[in-house]
């Protein structure tokens, strides 16, 4: 009868690699792991609102255990499972706009944000989309692309974590957040 | 000089095993049967030492986990064996079979085991009760901690004398876990949760883990620093090593290697659209094969490799299409529920389980590859999404918010025998079963 127990290379290194260590085989480390960073200003030290001052994104946010900084650009809001923009984020990403124009070193990046409902992966291209939406309709609104960036955080970032819809539709969210007051170079 | 180490390591380490006997092949039981009843007994220790490290039970804690897991198995209860297991036969003729039969056993595994320092014999033996025969013996070699390994292969070809397809125990799943902390970390473990090896430790985003054929590495998508979109990346389970396979230019999202290993499919956000690519084992694109404006994600590969499951929202719903890779042609698969995603091909190519939306929960569906009425695997007040595969095709790995955060769940194909696998205190999601391990 075939021997159907013989191990393999690959398993009896893979248990190798586990003994000779005495542990799990070590956490990986980016070779982009960050600088420590820099003291940032909690919510309460930040500008007053219409000041373009730098605030941190969500992630950075949320690394530091720190809710996101009040912005003076206001969040938009979606409907589940879409990302075209409602008459309401129209007039909201207008009033960005006109902060932009008076800002005009701003930078900003727009993160697009989804309810925890649903796949992640799919969630992740919806938020794309989410923050997508939101730059055209304010380049459109005469804002120059050069200035705004995008970033889809799909449900991993959420504001809020009840499970009821006014939490989620607190989530289904596009945040601008300023990542610089200085022009573009 | 490291190398050298390992190597001579590795040769030591070689697991070795013989069949001591092999006759008959069982019969066969299937999900619906009725549950075999067997009893798994604590080996008994053939050493002068003592059982420091409770290997007797140990070893047949696990191989009873295994089989009850597996859905064909009764395992009776431990304390209604009458028989000494530390002063009882371990081969045919040495030991009561009426000891067994009384307490309604069919089946029966016993065996013993002998600690030298930290070298491992364990010997174990199933038996058929009623015609007082033994099915088959195997002996196996190892160092003391690989007696998990050592069991799990046992159960495996327990379950091989039954059905004639080995278990798939000795195989490990890749999920995602945030039970450590503020972030979801990669972790891998045994489908009983020993073992569990943290293949990412930043402070940032891990998600979508998944094997290469060979079973050798897992790709996975991580939100770097310098570049803020998430990134594929390449961890090595052989030599720990991480490296980059692709990032920049929008979201990198999991990475699907083929079949034969020579391609790796994945959705790129490109110019504020997501679509799926082909690329090859450098992170070269090879071919865009998705060019609608709506939303492309979650390629899976048809066991075959000429086909891509994958979703789209091109419908104005996320929807699942097959994707033929000779012609580009793509077809719409699912028309029944408005949210239908993350596909996942069977290994025998006949079915597609996905997740779908219905009645405002999520559930676990599978419908045949080549189009049809969808089934309905989960239903409760909760949601079942991710599905993945075993490598024989007889399960299914999911997760499930049943009791409260997400944990992993199992059940067979046909949806019958759902259980529960962790119960990290935090989220589980995102379970990639691996390749058979050997």
């Amino acid at each position: 009868m075939v021997d159907r127990l013989r191990v393999s290379l690959y398993g009896m290194m893979f248990f190798a690699f586990l003994a000779l260590t005495g542990c799990p085989p070590p956490a990986t480390t980016k070779p982009e792991a960050p600088p420590p960073a820099p003291p940032q200003p909690t919510a309460r030290e930040s500008a007053p609102a219409g000041r373009a001052a730098p605030s941190p994104s969500s992630l950075e946010a949320a690394r530091r255990g720190t809710t996101p900084a009040p912005s003076p650009l206001n969040d938009i809001y979606f409907d589940f499972d879409k990302y075209d923009l409602k008459t309401e984020a129209r007039g909201t990403l207008k009033a960005n706009a006109g902060w932009l124009k008076a800002n005009p070193a701003a930078r900003v990046e727009i993160e697009g944000h989804c309810d925890e409902r649903g796949t992640n992966e799919y969630n992740l291209a919806l938020g794309a989309k989410r923050a997508q939406a939101a730059k055209d309709y304010l380049v459109t609104l005469g804002i120059s692309k050069e200035r705004l960036s995008t970033i889809s955080y799909g449900e991993e970032l959420p504001v809020c974590k009840e499970q009821n819809e006014g939490c989620w539709q607190k989530n289904r969210r596009a945040r601008f957040v300023i990542v610089s007051a200085k022009p573009a170079s | 000089m490291f190398f050298r180490a390992l190597l001579t390591f590795l040769l030591t380490l070689w697991l070795t095993s013989q069949p001591l006997y092999s006759q008959v092949r069982g019969t066969i039981v299937g999900p619906g049967a009725e549950r075999y009843p067997i009893a798994i007994s604590p080996l008994r220790n053939l050493g002068a030492g003592e059982d420091a490290g409770r290997l007797s039970e140990g070893i047949a804690d696990i191989i009873a986990r295994d089989l009850e897991l597996s859905g064909w198995f009764r395992i009776l209860d431990r304390s209604a064996y009458i028989e000494d297991p530390q002063k009882s036969g371990i081969t045919l003729g040495n030991f009561d079979f009426r000891d067994w039969s009384v307490i309604g056993a069919e089946g029966l595994a016993k065996g013993g085991f002998n600690l030298g320092g930290d070298e491992l014999a364990v010997e174990l033996r199933l038996f058929d009760v009623y015609q007082a025969k033994q099915i088959v013996g195997k002996k196996y070699a190892g160092k003391a901690k690989e007696f998990r390994r050592i069991a799990h292969k046992f159960a495996d070809e327990i379950i091989f004398q039954f059905t004639g397809v080995p278990g798939v125990f000795n195989t490990r799943i890749a999920y995602v876990s945030n039970a450590g902390g503020r972030f979801k970390q990669v972790y891998i473990a045994h489908l009983d949760g020993s073992e569990r090896i943290q293949v990412t430790k930043d402070p940032t985003i891990n998600l979508f883990p998944s094997w290469s054929p060979d079973g050798r590495s897992i790709f996975y998508s991580t939100y770097g620093y310098r570049e803020r979109a998430p990134g594929l990346y390449l961890f090595n389970l052989f030599t720990g090593k991480d490296t980059k396979f692709l990032s920049g230019g929008g979201l990198n999202l999991g990475g699907k290697w083929s079949p034969d290993g020579k391609f790796v499919a994945m959705s790129l956000e490109r110019q504020g659209n997501v679509d799926i690519y082909l690329l090859d084992t450098t992170g070269k694109i090879v071919r865009r094969l998705t060019e609608d404006p709506a939303i492309e994600v979650s390629p899976a590969w048809s066991p075959d490799g000429g086909r891509l499951a994958f979703v789209s929202s091109r419908s104005g719903s996320p929807q699942i299409y097959v994707l033929e890779l000779a012609n580009g042609k793509a077809r719409r698969l699912t028309y029944t529920g408005g949210y239908n995603t993350s596909p996942s091909w069977s290994p025998a190519g006949d079915k597609i389980a996905y997740t779908g939306r219905a009645g405002g929960r999520f559930q676990i569906f599978t419908i045949a590859a080549q189009g049809g009425d969808a089934q309905q695997l989960t239903s409760n007040s909760a949601d079942n999404e991710d599905p993945s595969w075993s490598p024989d095709g007889r399960y299914l790995a999911f997760t499930s918010n049943r009791k409260g955060r997400y944990q992993l769940y199992l059940m067979q194909a046909s949806g019958e025998n759902q259980q529960r696998l962790t119960g990290s205190g935090g989220d589980d999601t995102n379970p990639s079963w691996s390749p058979r391990l050997e």
